[in-house]
């Protein structure tokens, strides 16, 4: 009963994080900010999503292959923003300001 | 030509990744019977591991290690396997892929003969097509040379 | 626990299609890449979801392994080309 709670509280925290980073890519007014909110929130959110599912399913092979998922995906994901953040750098997008209007 | 990435994140993870995107592949071609996977979806898996050395390592880099005269020399390896395991059975004295005949060279049952030819089929079906997806990758960013 | 999975999944696949608006309406190129990229980190944990789901929890497991390795290189590769090509 103990382990099914921590699942749980697991998923629900990382369901909250999709969200917000969801609703940060629709509302800010730059790309660069736009590129924050996608690339810091959802890799927590699938960090804590996929210790959640790992820890429902007990202490077995499948898992550790959950887990491997995980730390893949906490390498990758951050170096695949910083390959976009450089592209959008060389071809010349510049920071926001406040003040201007939204692009 | 594709250059080299001169950016130091991107070619120090892609060069830590790359072993175990290969490791994988090779589970993936061996698990074919019982989890979804085989011979051309781990082939596919060891071609993109190649791909991804040559966007960031640039084309003369990955052509220094695996080099155009051995990705040749794979294709032909890969074709030769599948069809002479048909070819072998053949000889032998049944039809062309029928496995079972192969229990009477090694010395196995026939349940046992047909699973190790299914294997040694995966095989050669999986050099076959990540030498193919690598030549054929080459030879579109190239312009035909 | 199926009912839990099921709502949380509909919720995810809800948030799909915000990120979609992102990725047909962005007003430039890299704008769509990031939300494209989103699509993907979603679609990897609604994988999960449905092999726990059905049941079979190894066959899934496989199967988000390999769409995240593929996701990774298509990410590299679309950036590199719009560096060395320039904003479209």
């Amino acid at each position: 009963m103990f382990i099914k709670i921590l699942s749980i509280s697991f998923i629900l925290t990382g369901f909250f994080f999709f969200t917000t980073a969801t609703i940060g890519l629709l509302r800010f007014p730059d790309f660069f900010c736009r590129l924050h909110a996608t690339g810091k929130g959802d890799t927590l959110a699938v960090l804590l999503s996929l210790i959640g599912l790992a820890i429902y399913n007990g202490f077995s092979l499948t898992s550790l292959k959950i887990v491997s998922i995980a730390v893949f995906y906490f390498v990758a994901q951050p170096t695949g923003t910083h390959a976009i953040s450089r592209a959008a750098l060389r071809c010349g997008v510049k920071p926001w300001a406040k003040g201007e209007e939204r692009r | 030509m594709i250059r080299t990435t001169d950016d130091v994140i991107i070619k120090t993870v892609s060069r830590i990744f790359t072993p175990f995107i290969q490791i994988f592949a090779l589970y993936v071609i061996m698990h074919g019977h019982y989890s979804p996977g085989g011979g051309f979806q781990g082939g596919v898996i060891l071609g993109a591991g190649f791909i991804l050395l040559v966007i960031t390592q640039g084309l003369d880099e990955t052509r220094r290690r695996f080099s155009q005269k051995l990705d040749t020399i794979f294709c032909s390896i890969g074709l030769l396997v599948y069809s002479g395991i048909g070819m072998l059975c053949l000889i032998i004295g049944g039809n062309y892929l029928d496995y079972s005949k192969l229990s009477k060279i090694l010395p196995v049952l026939a349940a046992k003969a047909r699973s190790l030819g299914i294997l040694g089929v995966e095989i050669g079906v999986g050099i076959g097509v990540m030498a193919v997806m690598y030549s054929i990758f080459s030879d579109i960013v190239t312009g035909g040379e | 626990m199926q009912q839990f999975f099921l709502i949380v999944g509909t919720g995810l696949c809800f948030l799909v299609l915000l990120c979609l608006y992102r990725g047909v309406f962005g007003p430039t190129v890299l704008n769509r890449l990031a939300g494209i990229s989103a699509i993907g980190t979603k679609t990897l944990v609604i994988l999960l979801l449905m092999g726990f789901i059905y049941g079979r929890v190894d066959m899934f497991v496989d199967i988000s392994m390999v769409y995240s390795i593929l996701n990774f290189i298509g990410t590299l590769a679309v950036a590199k080309y719009l560096e060395t090509k320039g904003e479209v």
